[in-house]
């Protein structure tokens, strides 16, 4: 991070019509960052994501009454599946990395559709929590608290779909190929596990604000931003 | 469309790899510029008249898909305006006009010229047709993801416009589309109206989102050799920053709108707090109407620099070329823009003085809102300064330029006074603040995109537009302008109310009845004057004269590519190598007035820098 501050104010001060600068800057390749386009798009989208669902949960703690029970959602034992599930699919990203470094490619296939099919259980697993939800009586209208908790959960299932788009695109490139020419599709691969890991991060983000902020907590929360 | 269009040559874009760091000047050593190491980009070229014209991925042809479509919209707010104009002039006229329609037509005027007019010419037009010539790309890194933005946004355009054909018709809740009474039956559109204005702007954040990663990594990215940032002309730094700025403040829009439709739809209470309504409670009940009013302005205020941060770029490069000057302080031009965007995410409440808020918050917001006059103040006495002593062509361009500078101080130091919070508070909600916004936002950045338009369009369709045409444009526009908004000031200070239909008999339209009508001929005489700049475009595109390359004489890469206009590719089989910044007029030991970008040091070895 200080690298990149470093970096930006050194070029705000650069003076590019003095003579010394312009030898400097004819050497430039025209890249601020040695990262690939798709990574660099994956980062955006982060930016992005992280200020919408900043937003989102500003809007939580801004109307969430004191008098509801923050706690409940917890109870169900599926949330802490789903939670695991998200877990475990970090892993095997994790593993997928590891693979690319090894080049072990028969590994990467295998990763990756482990990958998508627990992808595939946690918004299966969300789904059915919302059906259980509901059949206790608890509606997106019931109250705030629980509007809140399906318009983020419904955002962060969008969020991850959109990354299975992307996975699906790339996986069944990946399987097409020949195993010498999936390390190719590196940049591609390294992508996909950064938007997983920052899915993985909010949803952490999440959990732990409407498990760990009791009522006093949020209390204490919005006497700062009203 | 014209003929220098229709050019059938196909590019197939070679590696650079194959390119020697030299350029063939007589100095090797002094020319010397890094040998590529990144491999060139692959396009795809459209063939048939589908994929060339229509689901084109040329950025260029996506900015001018962008321009014309925020133009059509434009067209259709400019004529709201005057049907708004018209019921506050001369309501006898107005008959067929109900309460309900002029509400209407307030929304969709301020929400189209705002968002589908100002910010996606803006960046959707400008952006796509120049940050690629600018940087010396071929195309954007995604072209593909760039189509899909333009085809979002034309469905969000549909969407908006189909709300005048729903029942109840489109939503009349103001431009702010405030809740409750945004989604609460007796505010006009409160059924299909504000739901469809609601899809509408979802599609629009989704496509812009689209449309902004391309800007940015194109930018970051994807430049030429030898194209620093700090190089990069100030056109290119200030449709970067504001495309920052969008990223970051559209979410705010997407999720009020997302929130608000579930309000609507599924029966949420996130901007409802309880309401009782003919003695009766509604299901609605513990949500917060100011929730909404927070997340509407942290987009909405970023929303004025993501309009005004391109206008003040591409200001300044006009200014530069035609009174053939460096640029007075390109690096605090760069600050400038780069610290406006930044502060302007800490500036949205100033918005909301009369909401109810803590006293020392509007403290805070005052303070932040006046600082924001620092830098933008940098910029206007950067401008006059580029100005003084220089070689000043007074062309239309010219023109534009300076009307353009008068307007904005003239609006900014309105601004200064709104953002007091003791002066705001009676003005708000007043004919002042039309005044104001439409001074500052409205008529000053039009001004630029017109400045722009005679400027560029020698370089997208090879012939100048008319001169003469161009100058009854601007003097009846800025003369017209002035006759609007300078009498709108004086109503807002005897207290005159916005979004009221009719006055009534109230003591202060002794004066204001006069004046209304005085500035509704305005109104219809400075719209109408707009037409003659499409009348202007279709005969120059017939018989203007023919242009050639690089007819302002200017240094920046987009004047410079083999082909006028540019194709597909933009610069045939090699791409341009950078070997200085964009400003680089009037350069004492020069022999012309201008060095442009690619002149390579050998050739220009007697010239010497000016300080700037």
């Amino acid at each position: 991070m200080s690298g990149f501050i470093k970096k930006l104010f050194g070029t705000l001060i650069q003076k590019p019509w003095e003579k010394e600068q312009m030898a400097i800057d004819s050497l430039d390749e025209g890249r601020a960052f040695d990262i690939s386009s798709q990574k660099s798009a994956v980062i955006i989208i982060f930016g992005i994501a992280t200020v919408l669902f900043s937003l989102v949960f500003t809007a939580y703690l801004y109307t969430i009454p004191p008098e509801q029970d923050t706690m409940y959602l917890l109870k169900p034992n599926l949330l802490w599946i789903n939670t695991i599930i998200l877990l475990f699919v970090t892993y095997f990203f994790g593993k997928i990395t590891k693979d690319l470094e090894k080049k072990e490619t028969l590994k990467i296939k295998k990763n990756l559709i482990i990958v998508g099919a627990l992808s595939y259980l946690f918004l299966f697993g969300q789904a059915t929590f919302w059906f259980q939800l509901m059949k206790s009586g608890n509606y997106v209208s019931t109250n705030t608290y629980f509007s809140s908790f399906y318009f983020f959960t419904a955002l962060h299932g969008l969020h991850l779909l959109g990354g299975l788009f992307f996975w699906g695109k790339v996986t069944s490139r990946v399987l097409k190929l020949n195993n010498d020419k999936i390390l190719d599709e590196e940049k591609n691969i390294s992508a996909l596990s950064l938007y997983w890991l920052y899915l993985l991060i909010v949803w952490i983000v999440f959990f732990l604000m409407i498990y760990l902020f009791n009522d006093s907590f949020i209390e204490w929360c919005k006497s700062l931003i009203s | 469309m014209s003929e220098d269009f229709k050019n059938n040559k196909e590019i197939h874009a070679q590696s650079s790899e194959t390119i020697s760091g030299g350029t063939g000047g007589s100095a090797p050593d002094l020319d010397y510029v890094r040998p590529a190491e990144v491999s060139d980009q692959d396009l795809y070229h459209g063939h048939s008249f589908i994929t060339k014209w229509v689901f084109c991925q040329d950025a260029k042809i996506i900015g001018i898909q962008y321009f014309c479509l925020a133009t059509f919209t434009g067209i259709i707010g400019l004529i709201l305006s005057w049907l708004m104009r018209l019921q506050l002039g001369f309501p006898e006229a107005a008959g067929f006009m109900t309460a309900e329609h002029y509400y209407q037509f307030v929304t969709m005027h301020g929400m189209i010229m705002v968002v589908y007019f100002l910010t996606a010419l803006f960046l959707g037009g400008f952006g796509n047709y120049l940050i690629p010539l600018m940087v010396g790309a071929r195309d954007m890194v995604f072209p593909y993801l760039n189509m899909v933005s333009f085809w979002s946004f034309f469905v969000a355009v549909l969407v908006l416009l189909a709300s005048f054909f729903v029942p109840g018709g489109p939503t009349g809740s103001g431009w702010t589309l405030y809740p409750p009474q945004a989604i609460l039956e007796g505010t006009p559109g409160s059924g299909m109206g504000i739901i469809l204005m609601c899809v509408s702007l979802i599609l629009f954040v989704a496509g812009f989102t689209m449309g902004g990663l391309n800007y940015l990594i194109t930018v970051l990215q994807a430049r030429t050799r030898g194209m620093t940032l700090m190089r990069m002309p100030l056109t290119v730094w200030g449709i970067f920053t504001a495309t920052v700025l969008a990223m970051l403040a559209f979410p705010a829009l997407l999720v009020g709108s997302l929130m608000m439709m579930l309000d609507k739809l599924l029966g949420t209470s996130f901007f409802m707090p309880t309401i009782l309504k003919a003695g009766e409670v509604l299901e609605y009940g513990g949500g917060s109407p100011i929730l909404f009013q927070h997340l509407f302005w942290f987009f909405g205020h970023p929303e004025v620099y993501i309009v005004a941060l391109p206008a003040f770029g591409i200001i300044s490069d006009l200014i530069s070329v035609h009174s053939r000057k460096n640029i007075f302080g390109y690096r605090m031009m760069v600050w400038a823009i780069v610290g406006i965007g930044a502060l302007s995410f800490f500036v949205w409440a100033h918005h909301m003085y009369v909401s109810g808020m803590n006293p020392w918050f509007g403290f805070f917001f005052a303070t932040t809102t006046l600082i924001i006059a620092v830098p933008t103040a940098m910029k206007v006495y950067n401008w006059i300064l580029t100005l003084w002593r220089g070689n000043i062509r007074m062309n239309t361009v010219m023109l534009w330029c300076l009307g353009f500078i008068v307007t904005f101080v003239n609006g900014g130091i309105t601004g200064i006074f709104l953002g007091n919070v003791s002066v705001d508070v009676p003005l708000s909600d007043t004919y002042f603040v039309i005044a104001h916004f439409h001074m500052v936002m409205g008529i000053a950045p039009l001004m630029v995109i017109m400045g722009a338009v005679y400027h560029w369009f020698p370089l997208v369709t090879g012939k100048f537009l008319s001169e003469k045409l161009g100058k009854w444009h601007f003097w009846t526009t800025f003369l017209g302008a002035y006759s609007i908004y300078f009498p709108m000031h004086y109503l807002g200070f005897i207290g005159v109310p916005r979004r009221y239909f009719e006055m009534y008999d109230s003591p202060y339209m002794t004066s204001a009845v006069g004046m209304n009508e005085f500035i509704s001929l305005a109104a219809f005489l400075v719209g109408a004057a707009q037409f003659i700049l499409i009348f202007n475009i279709i005969k120059s595109l017939k018989t203007g004269k023919a242009a050639g390359k690089n007819p302002w004489q200017a240094n920046s890469l987009e004047w410079l590519t083999p082909i006028v206009p540019p194709e597909h590719g933009n610069w045939g089989d090699r791409l341009p190598v950078v070997h200085r910044w964009a400003y680089d007029y009037s350069v004492p030991g020069a022999k012309e007035d201008f060095i442009t970008q690619t002149t390579a040091p050998s050739e220009v070895t007697d010239t010497k820098v000016e300080k700037t």
